[in-house]
């Protein structure tokens, strides 16, 4: 494979122009060249000079180059001799050639910051946003001059990664809208018939084709024009498109999960926590009753994910879903936090955002459990109460592999913080004050199998085996009205890479 | 009761008709090569060791291949299907 330094070949588009030329190779049915295409339409737009070289036939480059859509030149490659002479190992490869017929750089599969590199290289503006839904970095598939000849057919070509759909199909009926939605469109509950006028409100000037994610399950395309329909069923306003947007973008990110959130037999349901100025711009509720009935805003918004999980994601709880008892979140699971009565820095400016920032965070959880605490005086007392709910998340004897979500309630906070206890302080006190006891390990069951994995500690004289894997696996939000000292612990799906990870976007 | 004037709705369900065609069934598994591809939990090896006697001992299979996804709660990854391309038949399952 060619690399920095070494000369372009003489072969086909490698002639010198006065500015860099990135030459990308593609395959018609590679999800990673896919998936880069709508980053290289953005470099092309800034008049960048961009040229792919498709390793597939005319009539599949073709199709490619409409469905994806393709906004730059795309060549042939025919019998593969460009490959040759470039030698990528894996497709989408990057070769940026200079003015002088050198490799500037070379680079093979997806990555946001290559990516980036390559636009400041060319002087153009950076292409590729952290928070748009994509992974950071994608392996793609091996050179197709590489493989073994084969007398076999490609498959069918992906449309994974289009960047453009189509519209919604009308459905225009005599009887009553509202049954009729309810039965075909809705899960258990009414919703409001999303008629062609409250979803052309809805969508205003947003181009309806374009395509936001693709909802796991079954990845079905969420264009404006679906989200904008699903939260007019939920009895969303059209101001809530800003914050359904990048919903469906975190929803859609592989870090979450939604694959896995939304086909297990456990309880998980995505929480949507609001940070920031948006709460207040549109009401969200984060004082009292926030886990319930509140307001619209909270309820609308839990409500138009759910739907959009069901009528786009296909995660239906008669079907995929296969929760074994559910979680009445999957109504609508949707709070604030309270950065009115939060003595801390909120969820988002922790996560490295500006508290003027606003943001959407999903977290896979199970329902809130009560953590009633009337009596302590002391933040340690608070939290030690907080620590002991915190010890039976997922299972009492299971450690290591969960996370939790603590909702701390003002009055709670209250007394923590002014013990001098920081966020952090908080975080760690729990940390290192929750675990169970080794003595409670006597028999089978839950949590025996992988003692060997557990960490020992010593909480209060007693030997336990320490509940969480880091600090980090506790977080920590303040929601809740001023009068009452109940807080509530949430415990998680499957946590980390190999489960679920919580999701922060900006909105 | 409600009058029922015509209304116009906009679908905001997936419309792409989702179809799968199961493969070609084997007509025996004697002599083939079968994959066994464990989801990866707690149970499975328990299960995988006796299916696999049975589809030696019992349906003459001539080779057993034993695969593990990293983690039950996603897809397996590509590379694994792909090295498992070339068996005869495969079962994915689970045991908890």
């Amino acid at each position: 494979m060619l690399e920095a330094g070494q000369m372009a070949p003489d072969i086909g588009l490698a002639q010198t122009t006065a500015e860099p030329r990135l030459l990308v190779f593609l395959e018609t049915d590679c999800p990673t060249c896919w998936l880069s295409v709508s980053y290289l339409n953005k470099l092309a737009k800034q008049a960048a000079s961009v040229v792919g070289i498709s390793q597939d036939s005319e009539e599949l480059t073709r199709r490619f180059v409409e469905q994806a859509p393709i906004e730059f030149p795309v060549e042939v490659d025919h019998e593969l001799r460009i490959s040759c002479a470039y030698d990528p190992v894996a497709v989408p490869a990057f070769f940026l050639i200079g003015a002088d017929g050198r490799v500037i750089r070379s680079h093979i599969g997806f990555d946001k910051d290559e990516l980036n590199a390559i636009a400041a290289e060319m002087g153009r503006q950076p292409v590729a946003d952290s928070y748009d839904g994509a992974p950071q970095s994608k392996p793609g598939c091996s050179s197709r001059h590489l493989e073994p000849a084969t007398e076999d057919a490609s498959a069918e070509a992906l449309t994974l990664h289009a960047a453009r759909g189509t519209r919604a199909s009308r459905v225009t009926i005599s009887e009553d809208a509202y049954e009729y939605s309810m039965r075909a469109f809705g899960d258990a509950l009414p919703v409001v018939p999303p008629t062609v006028e409250r979803v052309e409100r809805m969508m205003g000037a947003l181009d309806p084709t374009e395509i936001i994610g693709r909802i796991p399950p079954c990845y079905g395309e969420a264009t404006v024009e679906k989200i904008a329909a699903n939260a007019v069923m939920a009895g969303c306003v059209p101001a809530m498109m800003r914050v359904l947007i990048p919903l469906v973008r975190a929803v859609c990110d592989e870090r979450f999960n939604a694959h896995g959130v939304q086909a297990t037999t456990h309880f998980a349901a995505p929480l949507i926590i609001v940070n920031g100025p948006v709460r207040n711009e549109l009401g969200f509720a984060y004082r009292k009753n926030v886990f319930s009935n509140i307001a619209r805003a909270n309820s609308s918004l839990g409500r138009a994910l759910q739907l959009m999980l069901l009528n786009l994601g296909g995660g239906r709880p008669d079907g995929i879903d296969m929760s074994a008892l559910g979680n009445p979140g999957k109504f609508s699971y949707c709070i604030a936090e309270n950065e009115e009565e939060n003595p801390w820095e909120p969820l988002h400016v922790e996560l490295g955002f500006k508290p003027s920032d606003s943001t959407v965070t999903l977290f896979a959880g199970e329902a809130p459990h009560g953590v009633s605490e009337h009596m302590s005086r002391t933040a340690k007392g608070v939290l030690k109460a907080i620590s002991r709910a915190l010890a039976t998340v997922w299972s009492y004897r299971t450690c290591m592999s969960v996370e939790a979500l603590v909702v701390l309630c003002p009055e709670h906070v209250k007394t923590i913080h002014r013990d001098g206890f920081s966020k952090n302080d908080a975080r760690e006190f729990l940390f290192q004050n929750t675990g169970i006891p080794v003595r409670e390990y006597d028999e089978e069951g839950e949590g025996k199998a992988h003692v060997h994995l557990y960490r020992q500690i010593t909480i209060g004289g007693e030997l336990c085996y320490q509940k969480f894997r880091a600090p980090e696996s506790i977080k920590i939000v303040v929601a809740g009205g001023t009068a009452g000292k109940f807080s509530a612990v949430i415990g998680s799906w499957s946590a980390g890479p190999r489960g679920s990870q919580m999701v922060t976007y900006p909105c | 009761m409600l009058t029922t004037t015509s209304t116009t709705l906009v679908n905001p369900c997936d419309e792409r008709a989702l179809s799968a065609t199961a493969a070609p069934r084997l007509p025996t598994l004697a002599g083939k090569t079968v994959a066994l591809l464990d989801i990866s939990k707690a149970g499975g090896s328990v299960f995988f060791d006796r299916l696999e006697r049975i589809l030696v001992e019992k349906y003459a299979a001539a080779r057993v291949v034993r695969a593990m996804k990293p983690t039950f709660a996603k897809p397996a990854p590509e590379a694994m299907l792909e090295q498992l391309r070339s068996v005869d038949a495969m079962i994915e399952a689970l045991a908890d």
